[in-house]
Parts: C-alpha cells; structure tokens; sequence
C-alpha cells in the first residue's frame, strides 16, 4: 500500500485513462474546450476573437425568381429568391405594396433541425429581417403600387437555409439585400380591372424595372462568451450553443445603426459594445463590397 | 386559343432539343459540410439539393425496426423555384407522394438490414423547378447516399420519358409536362437492368408504352454514365487527398 502511494503522484499525471483526444475534450467539456482557446486569443477554427469566416456573395442564381442571391459565410449557405406577385393593397394603405420577408430552416440544414413547422428560430430571424427592413424604410412600399386603391406588387423574399454552421441572421440579410439589389420586375399595365404584364420577350431596361433602395444594410453578430464577455465575431454553430449571449449590429452605407440588439448572459459593458460597433462598421464596409454586383 | 407548338416542322422541340436528347446535367457530391452524404445536381434548368442524415437514432422509438433501418424522405420546394410562387405546406398531399415514391424507390436498393434499429433521412430540396423533379431527385438522392458511404446493391437512375405530338421524347421539360402530354418516369438500377419504379399519371396508348419506356430506359442509361462519372472522379480526388 505504502510503494503504491507513492508511486501515484507521477503515474496519475501521465495515465492514459485521464488524458483525452483533443476532440473527446471538445465533446466532454465544450465550453472549457473554447476557454482555452479564447484565453491565447484564438478560435478553434483558426479565427482570432474579431475574425468573420470568409463571405462570398453570388447574384441572380435562381432564374425562375425575379431577384436571387446566394451568399455562403464559412459553413452556412443560404439562398434566397424574390417573387413578385400582383396582390389587392390594404384598405388603410392603398398605395402600398408588400414586402414579406420569410427565413426556412429545413432539416436539410442541419442535423439540428427536425421537419415539421417552423422553429421558433425561424421564426424569430424572419421577424427580425422583416422588422429592420420596414424600420429602416429600405424600400419605399409606394414604388410597388400598380394601381392605387386596386393593384400592387408584393414582394415575396424567402431565404432557405441550405447548410447551417451559425450566424443566421448576418447571412440571411446579406442574401435578402443582395437579392432586393438585383430584382427586375416587368412592367404591368392596369386596364378595367385586369393587371397585364409583358409577355416573353428578354427583359430589358424598356419593359422592365428595379427596385431603389434607400440604402443596403450589412450586419454583424458577435457571440458573448463567459463571463468576462468575450466577443466572437460571427461565431460558428459550435460557438453559438457554448455562447451566453449575443450582438448583433445593422448598419446602413453611411454608418448609421439600424437595428441593435443585445440577447442573454448578464449585463455587457459599453466598451465592449463600442468595440462590436468597430469591428461591426469594417465588416459593414467588406459586405457592401461583396454584395456590388 | 393558341397552343404552343411543341414539335417544330423540323422535329425540334421547344428548347432545341431532339426528341431523344437530354438536357445538359451537371452533378456534384460533398456540397454541404453539415450533410452526412449531399448532392447537388442540375439538369436543365431544374436544381435539385439531396442530403443525407444518418445512419442515425430513429427519432421515434415505435418506428424503430429491430433488423433494418427506417427511411425517411422529406420533399421541400423552395417557394421562388416555380413560375408562380405557391406556399406549399409540409401536408401538401403531393409532396407527400412524391417522397412516398422515392422512399419506395431506395427501400429495396440500401442495404438496410446492415444497420438495425436506426434511421436513415433523405432530405430533398428543390431549388428550381423546370419539369422533371421526380427523376432528379432521384437521381441527386442515389449520389447524396454515395457520399454518405451508405451500402447500396447499385445505383437508382431516372428518367423521363413522353410522346410528345408524333414521337416519344426524353427528359420532358415544364413547358412540355404542362401542355397536357403524357409522360412516364422511371427508375432504373443500370447494372442488373431491374426497375424499381414507374409512374405515369396520364393516358397513354398502349402500343406507345414500349417506345416511351424502351427510351426512357435508354435515358436511364446515360444518366448512369453521368453520374458514375462525378462519383469517380470525387472518389479519385478522396483518394489522391488521403494519399497525401
């Protein structure tokens, strides 16, 4: 008993039954995996703290929707397509079109999801797109009147999400802005009634038109983690289910906040949110550059 | 009332196409990095996306077979993918065929008594719809379960096939499902020749059926050689990377 108790200090350190693969660590213990990251100032994945995953932007993918766009940030790829269809406008706002903002989370997105009605995130991130989009006065809804009073265009906007990896919200209004950018819808005319809207020929900029945009809004969503609130920039799944909390920032093309929100764990200080606001007005600049066409 | 002619004098049809010609198909595998097994594939200007889950726990435990794996295949239609934009509901009765169809198409071709008591899911997404759905989902679906390195006695390839006007043609676009002609899908397993689906919904002579079904057949075929080649050329890149 006496020999074994001494021998056990230096064995215990070094038996193979308490020491783990990187990855059996990483499913044990999650969120100690990411402290020891974030403690050297570094992200699993290779990204430091204020780093986003590479973005790509591409237009007019879909060719049976009158605007497309497919933007794919790291792991997450999402698509999203504008259809145009005639509709009667509201009694109160005769003149006024509709802009209808929908985000699908399938289940083909990830394992995460399940099939069946829409999640509650789902729902939350289209809610929240549909919110900054009207608050911000994007697009004029008057520009959408055919004919007041009868006829209007409303402006079906879906985003499905094709492969999941976090950060929804960013990826889901880059693509919903970059689809609005390219829409091209042709010209109807209004006769007894009847809305009419040219027939086959190739679109051009006589028989068709596009939408103004009072201005193109980028966002960045940062994932606050532990309780000294670190703040990962455009964080991963994997870093959203370790994370407390979250900010996300909109801003428009001349730096003006549109939408900010702040969710979950404990109280964040000021500085640290004017420190999303500066990484968040960078990668403003970047996502405008990516979503020109 | 015009119709739109679908055979020109010359015997093309509508996109240019001869009557026993393909539309052009472009594959890939591995596309999602969440996806198990995933296939993206366009043929013509229809875009289908398949990911496969699994072999997986079974969601419900009263599903659960003791000796094999369950399937479950779910149909999204993507709201921009059609002409007109329709809300279709996850009840839409004729997803829920459409996913029967293909459940039923793969249930005697994966090896499923290799792995009891779980679940395998086949998530289809259409992203853009030009006729022809059906035999491209199945089509991305065989290659999404290839990628997932699930056991299959042999591929599944569909096809299309209809008469259109005077003669039989392949591979019926939405201008040509759409104005009223019959057509037929199948689904073939290419190296034993063995069908494992036909689906036709509309009237059709049946001194035609041969001539649709021998080309749709034929199509089949050279689906086969489509996608074989994009599995290969994706296996030899795997191979070429462990190698390293």
């Amino acid at each position: 008993m006496a020999s074994a108790s001494t021998a056990t200090p230096a064995t215990t350190a070094a038996s193979p039954a308490f020491t783990f693969s990187a990855s059996t660590f990483q499913k044990l213990h999650p969120a100690e995996y990411f402290r020891k990251f974030v403690s050297q100032g570094v992200r699993p994945d290779g990204r430091l703290l204020n780093g986003f995953r590479p973005t790509t932007v591409h237009h007019g993918v879909i060719t049976t929707a009158n605007g497309s766009a497919m933007v794919r940030i790291g792991g997450t790829t999402v698509v999203c397509g504008v259809k145009a269809e005639v509709a009667e406008p509201r009694l109160d706002a005769p003149d006024q079109g509709y802009l209808v903002p929908n985000v699908d989370l399938s289940p083909i997105s990830s394992s995460a999801f399940r099939p069946g009605p829409p999640s509650e995130q789902a729902q939350v991130v289209s809610e929240a797109i549909h919110r900054v989009l009207k608050e911000s006065n994007v697009l004029d809804l008057k520009d959408l009147c055919i004919e007041e009073g009868k006829a209007v265009w409303s402006l079906w906007v879906d985003v499905v999400c094709v492969s999941y990896d976090g950060n929804i919200y960013d990826a889901a209004l880059t693509s919903v802005m970059a689809a609005l950018g390219n829409v091209r819808i042709r010209n109807p005319t209004y006769e007894e009634g009847i809305v009419k809207v040219s027939g086959a020929e190739d679109l051009s900029d006589d028989n068709s038109f596009t939408l103004k945009l009072a201005r193109t809004l980028s966002s960045a969503t940062f994932a606050l983690f532990d309780t000294n609130l670190v703040a990962l920039a455009d964080p991963n799944f994997a870093e959203e289910s370790v994370s407390q909390g979250r900010i996300t920032i909109t801003l428009d093309e001349a730096g003006q906040i549109c939408a900010l929100s702040k969710i979950g764990a404990g109280a964040s200080s000021p500085a640290l949110l004017r420190q999303c606001l500066g990484h968040a007005r960078e990668r403003a600049q970047e996502l405008r550059q990516l979503m020109k066409q | 009332m015009s119709r739109v002619e679908l055979l020109s004098p010359e015997g093309l049809r509508v996109d240019g196409r001869r009557p026993e010609e393909l539309r052009k198909i472009t594959s890939t595998t591995a596309v999602l990095s969440q996806a198990d097994g995933s296939a993206y594939l366009e043929h013509g200007n229809t875009k289908v996306l398949a990911a496969v889950y699994g072999p997986r726990e079974a969601r419900h435990r009263a599903l659960v077979l003791h000796d094999r794996a369950i399937l479950n295949v779910e149909f999204n239609v993507a709201p921009f993918s059609t002409g007109e934009r329709r809300r279709r509901t996850k009840n839409d009765k004729r997803l829920l065929e459409m996913a029967s169809f293909v459940k039923q198409t793969f249930e005697p071709v994966v090896i499923t008594t290799l792995y009891p008591r779980s679940q395998i899911d086949i998530y289809l997404q259409i992203i853009q719809h030009d006729g022809g759905t059906l035999q491209a989902c199945i089509n991305a679906a065989t290659m999404a379960l290839i990628d997932a390195g699930i056991a299959m006695t042999d591929y599944v390839c569909a096809c299309t096939a209809g008469w259109v006007e005077r003669e039989p043609a392949l591979d019926l676009n939405h201008i040509e499902e759409s104005s009223d002609t019959s057509e037929v899908t199948i689904a073939m397993l290419p190296k034993s020749g063995k069908v494992t689906l036909v689906q036709m919904e509309s009237r059709l002579h049946v001194d035609k059926l041969e001539d649709v079904l021998s080309l749709a057949g034929k199509g089949c075929k050279h689906i086969h050689q489509v996608i074989d080649k994009t599995i290969r050329d994706r296996a030899e890149e795997l191979a070429r990377k462990m190698a390293v």
